[in-house]
């Protein structure tokens, strides 16, 4: 089960990390004392065990347990001068598997959210096409379609990070990503319609929201994987997520799976648009700056425990679990060290392996009830091996905000309580 | 499929020149010409493949899509890469088959005359028997017939799409109201006009606000103007003068998305104008008289166009170590603690008390 039971009346977490679980545990030795009597949770007769609940009609559109109201998205306010251009978290440290819940998929949006009646919303392509043309919602459902499960993390993904161990939670260092099953049809295939001009070689995508999102792709990925979408995990694309419909562009940063899509432009240069040049571009400490670097490299990250989710169980066995993806393809192993690096054990990958999508990752461990120094290292099936925060900036300096995918440490205190450090 | 597309350009430019422009076609001619295809190639009623495909509805049906026929894989990629027959790409195709469709199994060498690739085009042409009217007269189509037909239930009738007859035909008018993006080449750019005093004034009344006085922002909106020669700093200011590479994206994307709230209610001019101030707040141009227009705009460079360069991750050091990642004892000594999160202690908490570090992100 997932910590979050206790932590949604528990401690904030810059309590425990000042006075650590001890309050906490003390909690658990009452338990123990009452057992002489029994466990009251199976002594006593539960409210829910003696009156009947609430009927079918009472949640049309069903919503998790009160008991998991902390597994929600959070944002960090001083991290964007407004919320409606802004960015909110993922709580990773609370899920479990590779599938994101809908409505726990981070958000990131340039103008708030477009709420966009499908009935008014278009499709069109233009541009180097031997026929411009425009679809309705209702023509896209009439393409063969498609179903693929994949990652989707913003490029600015642990961008905090650069400079050294910044927020506490693995929500907030590696939140911007989720994992869910999209439904949608080949962008090939809809191309194939207007039918592509000789020496068209680009793609611009562009969204129906405030910000009128565009990006520029290069046309061999937009013939060779990428879809339009129009559900996510069986049910129509949330809002938020680019309702009705949005560009899925696997393994690639998440600023060019464009929301809310309406319009495809064939060209045949890049159109160099601001979320191409003046963002999403990565400066190097040299004063260069590396442009389309549009692939998202190996990573991982250790979601429990992590400072969310402390060990709150005392020593003997512990669940070490994480998640693990690559823009190049599959995950082939994930290794986890305990102490900060110098030996390091293959955990288990279970579920699915599917390319471009979350790998989970177990490593089952008896904590001996010392301090850890917990970090998780991706390897993907082209042999790229996650590398160190050091590593990358020692190649990169400080200022990329882009693509930070090091390794990350997590210390486990001898009371269990996690924090985000950085290690020598 | 790139290569498909380099050398499908290339042949279509030696198709035009065999053109020479105007040529006139002649299906009846191109009926005695097709006779070097009909050993291999069926058309008109009840046409069936043979060593080749029927021909029916072939223009505009995408290369290598009819049911029954074994294509060579290089015709079924090149359909899937999206190329579609039309007068022109027939013609480049029947000019060089193997040029065009590297791999194609047509072993037929090719047409080498102008005149009997139209006319050959032109009879094949005069086999279209599904309604759907030929990309090239689709003009005439009236445009917004087919949605309003589409919406009444069981009338769905067929679209202008070049394989699953899918959708409509854009007109210009939808066209221009949606393509409004601007390449650093100039292409898109409006007719229009303005100068460093009148964006001032725009600047002062819609921009300010959040983008400060002088363009060095409020809060945590972008800062717009300074920063040169920052780049290697430990607090690096990239703004318009001292890191974007392209003044046309400056036109686009306040052209696209400003003023924030208000997206699209600029002129075509007051576009000019505040772009002509922000290359003014930059001193890119010193003269407050400066008029910024389609016509001078892409002569304006900007200073650190130079310092973008492509994707090179894959050639880092830590990419190529060469050797399997280590397993066991793979560092000296033990972990010692650098930097603590909890030192900065800006994570949020419910409740409020949240502190703010010196930088975010935009």
């Amino acid at each position: 089960m997932s910590q979050s039971n206790e932590s949604a009346q528990g401690p904030s977490r810059r309590r425990l990390l000042k006075a650590g679980l001890a309050g906490t545990l003390a909690g658990g030795l009452v338990t123990g004392r009452a057992l002489a009597a029994g466990d009251p949770a199976i002594t006593d007769i539960q409210d829910w065990n003696r009156y009947s609940g609430p009927g079918v009609d009472a949640q049309p559109y069903g919503t998790p347990s009160p008991y998991e109201k902390t597994v929600i998205r959070r944002n960090v306010p001083w991290l964007t001068a407004d919320p409606v251009s802004s960015v909110n978290f993922t709580p990773l440290h609370a899920l479990d598997g590779i599938i994101t819940p809908n409505g726990l998929c981070f958000e990131r949006h340039h103008a708030g959210v477009a709420e966009i009646d499908p009935a008014a919303h278009r499709l069109m392509i233009n541009g180097l096409v031997e026929t411009p043309l425009v679809f309705t919602m209702a023509d896209l459902a009439r393409f063969p379609r498609t179903n693929r499960i994949y990652f989707l993390e913003c490029a600015a993904n642990s961008g905090m990070e650069w400079r050294g161990a910044q927020l506490n939670g693995c929500q907030f260092t590696h939140g911007m990503v989720h994992c869910v099953m999209y439904t949608g049809v080949p962008l090939r295939a809809v191309l194939a319609e207007a039918g592509l001009k000789p020496g068209a070689t680009w793609l611009l995508a562009e969204g129906a929201d405030a910000a009128a999102m565009t990006r520029s792709i290069p046309l061999e990925k937009a013939l060779d994987d990428c879809m339009i979408a129009f559900a996510m995990n069986g049910e129509a694309l949330r809002p938020e997520q680019g309702y009705p419909i949005r560009l899925v562009v696997p393994g690639w940063e998440g600023n060019m799976w464009v929301k809310w899509l309406r319009r495809l432009e064939l060209g045949d240069q890049p159109w160099q648009q601001r979320e191409e040049t003046s963002k999403y571009t990565d400066l190097l400490a040299s004063g260069k700056a590396r442009r389309f670097t549009w692939a998202m490299e190996v990573k991982s990250v250790i979601t429990s425990p992590s400072p969310q989710a402390p060990v709150r169980h005392g020593r003997g066995r512990l669940v070490i679990s994480g998640l693990a993806w690559t823009g190049n393809g599959r995950i082939a192993q994930v290794d986890v060290t305990i102490d900060g690096g110098r030996n390091w054990t293959a955990a288990r990958i279970d579920g699915p392996s599917l390319p471009h999508a979350l790998h989970r990752f177990y490593l089952e461990h008896d904590w001996d009830g010392s301090a850890l120094f917990l970090q998780s290292r991706a390897i993907d099936e082209k042999g790229y091996v996650q590398p160190t925060k050091d590593a990358l900036r020692a190649a990169r300096g400080s200022n990329s905000i882009y693509h930070n995918n090091g390794i990350q440490t997590w210390y486990v205190g001898t009371d269990g309580v996690v924090e985000n450090v950085e290690i020598s | 499929m790139l290569k498909f597309l380099e050398a499908t350009a290339i042949a279509a430019v030696a198709a035009a020149a065999l053109c020479g422009g105007a040529v006139a076609q002649d299906a009846g001619a191109g009926k005695r010409t097709f006779a070097k295809c009909a050993a291999c190639h069926a058309v008109g009623p009840g046409a069936r493949h043979r060593v080749g495909p029927e021909l029916n509805d072939l223009i505009g049906r995408t290369a290598g899509s009819i049911e029954g026929y074994r294509y060579s894989p290089a015709m079924t990629k090149a359909g899937q890469g999206g190329l579609v027959w039309t007068a022109e790409t027939l013609q480049s195709y029947l000019a060089d088959p193997k040029a065009v469709v590297p791999g194609t199994k047509m072993t037929f060498a090719g047409l080498k005359k102008a005149d009997e690739l139209a006319n050959i085009v032109a009879y094949l042409g005069t086999f279209a028997t599904t309604a759907a009217a030929p990309p090239s007269a689709a003009e005439a189509t009236p445009p917004l017939a087919a949605p309003a037909a589409a919406a009444t239930p069981g009338a769905a009738t067929p679209g202008a799409g070049h394989v699953l007859r899918l959708g409509r035909q854009a007109t210009p008018e939808e066209i221009a109201a949606w393509d409004i993006d601007i390449r650093p080449d100039g292409l898109g750019l409006p007719k229009g006009k303005g100068t460093v005093a009148q964006g001032g004034e725009i600047y002062e009344a819609k921009c300010a606000a959040c983008h400060g006085g002088f363009g060095e922002s409020v809060g945590r909106w972008p800062v717009l103007a300074g920063g040169q020669d920052t780049l290697q700093n430990d607090r690096p200011e990239k703004t318009i003068g001292s890191y974007w590479p392209f003044l046309s994206t400056v036109y686009d994307y306040v052209r696209r998305a400003m003023p924030f709230g208000d997206a699209r209610s600029l002129s075509d001019d007051d576009v000019y104008a505040l772009t002509a101030y922000l290359l003014y707040l930059n001193d890119i141009v010193t003269d407050e008289n400066f008029v910024l227009s389609d016509e001078n705009f892409t002569a304006v460079k900007m200073p650190n166009a130079a310092n973008f360069i492509d994707d090179d991750r894959a050639q880092e050091a830590h990419y190529h170590t060469g050797a399997a990642p280590c397993m066991t004892a793979c560092r000296p000594g033990t972990a010692t603690i650098k930097t603590h999160a909890a030192v900065l202690d800006v994570t949020p908490e419910e409740g409020g008390d949240d502190r703010q570090p010196a930088a975010g992100i935009q």
